[in-house]
């Protein structure tokens, strides 16, 4: 597969020095296909997260290089990485993905704010976007209002306010009940059936062999399957 | 959504510390404005007696200091030790004229006032009065008083009734029209009478001089130290120094003030360093969105601006109003008596300025919180619970 939405090369990551470095990744070579439902699976601080969070450019490798969509993100400023984050990658969090003081609208807007998107056209595109995660009739409602698989699915909706290509999520499902589970994941393959390529972290043996491409990570470096 | 609309929904999130924030800005903007408008209006007060002295020296007792000044300037007891003849010298010194004053206090329903002793015919040609009821005094020596307008007024006084002045019921001969100034709240007597009333055998508390040549008021002041044993003061040095006393009251008052809002501006600082803690995690979430540095650095600034805004905004209403309803409580003292009977006046540079520079000082305190909110790593704040 040569068309790669997002590919890695020899990343590292390490955290602290001396006596508390923590060698995060060693080396991950990582290629993700455009328009793949890939699962990334692994025990639990292997560097799930780690990896999440270069390859949506929320963070910067210790070393080797990341390039999302051609672009190699290491040559970009915080600014060019800013605007990566708002037009390239959604980010869909385990819990707390939602502003707390804004209704489930008002999420969606903040994110169209940050995209640049004038207000007038604000709403019309948040209420689309909650219909598309079924959620219309809770626009108004804060997330303290909402369950957790709700608040999810509005965190989706959000994440696809800029209609980014890729939709980055480290156990989106992690805190629901299998019930919420499906609801949320329902979502992501109907997304993902219209092109969008999805990236998520599981624990879930159930969600990763529904997955298209399966990606293990153990001890920072990525398992041959 | 705009970032003022997000502004705001973070800005009364936490209504009550909002509220609280906002308290401590609008006391001290409030007290600020207050003392400024006091001082301000004092400052005027007290240029517009200069003038209205219409005197461009004055002779005071001996020894007598700033203290003495200012009462000339607010109408407070004065001593009375300038005899007949030490007045009549001066008098007999050509190119000049000069006119005593005797400075007492009386009470009317309990309240104070100030009681003059003047020359009838001459004070009023210097001074520029004009009756707006009943007549002036006919002679040099009727029993009798003349009332400036607002104590009128106030004491619903007119033509025909009686004022009690030591006992003694004097009847009440016309009023003034306003002057704007201390005379408005004066109960003038022709001098034997006040004399007569205050035990004062033939002797006043001042002299006020206007000289024919204002570029020899030096030489006139020597004149009459060779005269009389008394001490001379021009009407620019009197100002001078009861303005710098005034000066030294207002500097206290805004140094206090300042202390004030210094307080208030490390409450915004307290209030946004909190916020940064409370909502590290939705910087992070922000950021993840797509938020440049920039973006969080202006959302917590501008939280923090509103602070001085409103606050700013409240405090020159508060200050204002404070002023207004102050200035007739705070008369019984020397200094502040000048605001008496008169309106604290509401201008409107001051005003803005006072808005600006709560907004500025609000921007100031809120700088280090916004930069620290900006620095978060979007992991570090992503990765808070
Ligand atoms: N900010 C940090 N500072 C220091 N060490 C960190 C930091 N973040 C992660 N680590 C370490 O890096 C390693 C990988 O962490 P990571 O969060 O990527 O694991 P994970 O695979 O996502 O685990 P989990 O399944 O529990 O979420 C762990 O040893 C963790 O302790
Ligand atoms: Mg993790």
């Amino acid at each position: 597969m040569s068309d790669a939405i997002i590919k890695t090369v020899q990343l590292t990551k390490e955290y602290g020095r001396g006596a508390t470095l923590t060698r995060a990744l060693r080396g991950v070579d990582l290629e993700i296909p455009r328009g793949s439902f890939t699962c990334i699976i692994g025990p639990s601080g292997h560097g799930k997260s780690t990896l999440m969070h270069l390859i949506g450019g929320l963070d910067r490798p210790s070393g080797g290089s990341v390039i999302i969509d051609g672009q190699q993100i290491s040559s970009l400023s915080e600014k060019g990485l800013a605007a990566l984050r708002a037009s390239k990658i959604g980010f869909v969090f385990q819990f707390f993905n939602l502003l707390q003081s804004l209704t489930a609208a008002e999420n969606i807007e903040t994110a169209l704010m940050l995209a640049g998107v004038p207000e007038a056209k604000q709403k019309p595109r948040a209420l689309e976007l909650l219909e598309l995660v079924g959620l219309s009739e809770k626009a108004d409602s804060k997330p303290g209002q909402l369950s957790g698989g709700q608040q999810q699915r509005v965190a989706i909706a959000r994440a696809l306010a800029n209609d980014p290509p890729v939709l980055l999520m480290d156990e989106p499902t992690g805190n629901l009940d299998s019930a919420a589970e499906a609801e949320v994941m329902a979502v992501l393959e109907e997304l993902n059936k219209k092109g969008k390529t999805v990236i998520l972290v599981t624990h879930s043996s159930e969600i990763a062999a529904r997955a298209g491409n399966l990606v293990r990570v153990r001890d920072g470096q990525i398992e041959a399957a | 959504m705009t970032l003022g609309k997000l502004v705001f929904k973070n800005l009364t999130r936490r209504r009550g510390r909002f509220v609280f924030t906002l308290l401590g800005i609008i006391i001290g903007m409030g007290s600020f404005v207050a003392f400024m408008s006091l001082g301000g209006s004092l400052k005027s007060q007290i240029e517009r007696e200069s003038a209205a002295l219409g005197a461009n020296l004055v002779v005071t007792p001996k020894g007598s200091c700033a203290y003495e000044q200012v009462a000339i300037l607010t109408g407070e007891q004065l001593p009375t030790t300038i005899t007949a003849e030490e007045v009549a010298a001066i008098r007999s010194i050509p190119g000049m004229r000069a006119i005593p004053y005797l400075a007492e206090r009386s009470a009317i329903e309990n309240r104070p006032v100030s009681v003059m002793g003047i020359l009838p015919a001459e004070t009023k040609e210097i001074k520029g009065w004009k009756l707006s009821a009943g007549s002036y005094f006919p002679t040099e020596t009727t029993e009798g008083a003349v009332l400036g307008a607002v104590l009128a007024e106030q004491f619903a006084l007119a033509p025909g009734s009686e004022v009690r002045i030591r006992g003694e019921m004097i009847p009440v001969l016309g009023v003034l029209s306003e002057t704007g100034g201390k005379d408005d709240l004066t109960v003038f007597l022709a001098m034997p009478l006040a004399q007569r009333l205050y035990k004062q055998k033939n002797t006043v508390s001042y002299v006020a001089v206007r000289v024919d040549r204002i570029d020899e008021v030096d030489l006139y002041a020597l004149k009459i130290k060779e005269k009389v044993s008394l001490g001379v003061v021009s009407d620019k040095q009197m100002l001078g120094s009861v303005l710098s006393i005034v000066g030294t009251v207002n500097v206290t008052l805004q140094l206090i003030a300042a202390v004030a809002i210094l307080a208030a501006a490390f409450g915004i600082v307290n209030t946004m360093m909190t916020a940064t803690y409370e909502r590290k995690r939705e910087i992070g979430i922000l950021q993840a969105m797509g938020a440049p540095r920039s973006t969080i650095f202006r959302l917590f600034l501008l939280e923090s601006a509103i602070y001085g805004l409103l606050g700013g905004i409240g405090g020159a209403v508060l200050g204002f109003a404070a002023s207004i309803v102050a200035a007739p409580y705070i008369s019984q003292n020397a200094a502040t008596s000048f605001v008496k009977g008169s309106q604290a006046s509401i201008d409107p540079v001051m005003l803005i300025g006072a808005v600006l520079f709560s907004t500025l000082v609000a921007m100031v305190s809120g700088l280090y919180p916004a930069w620290k909110a900006s620095k978060l790593s979007p992991v570090e704040a992503i990765s808070y619970e």
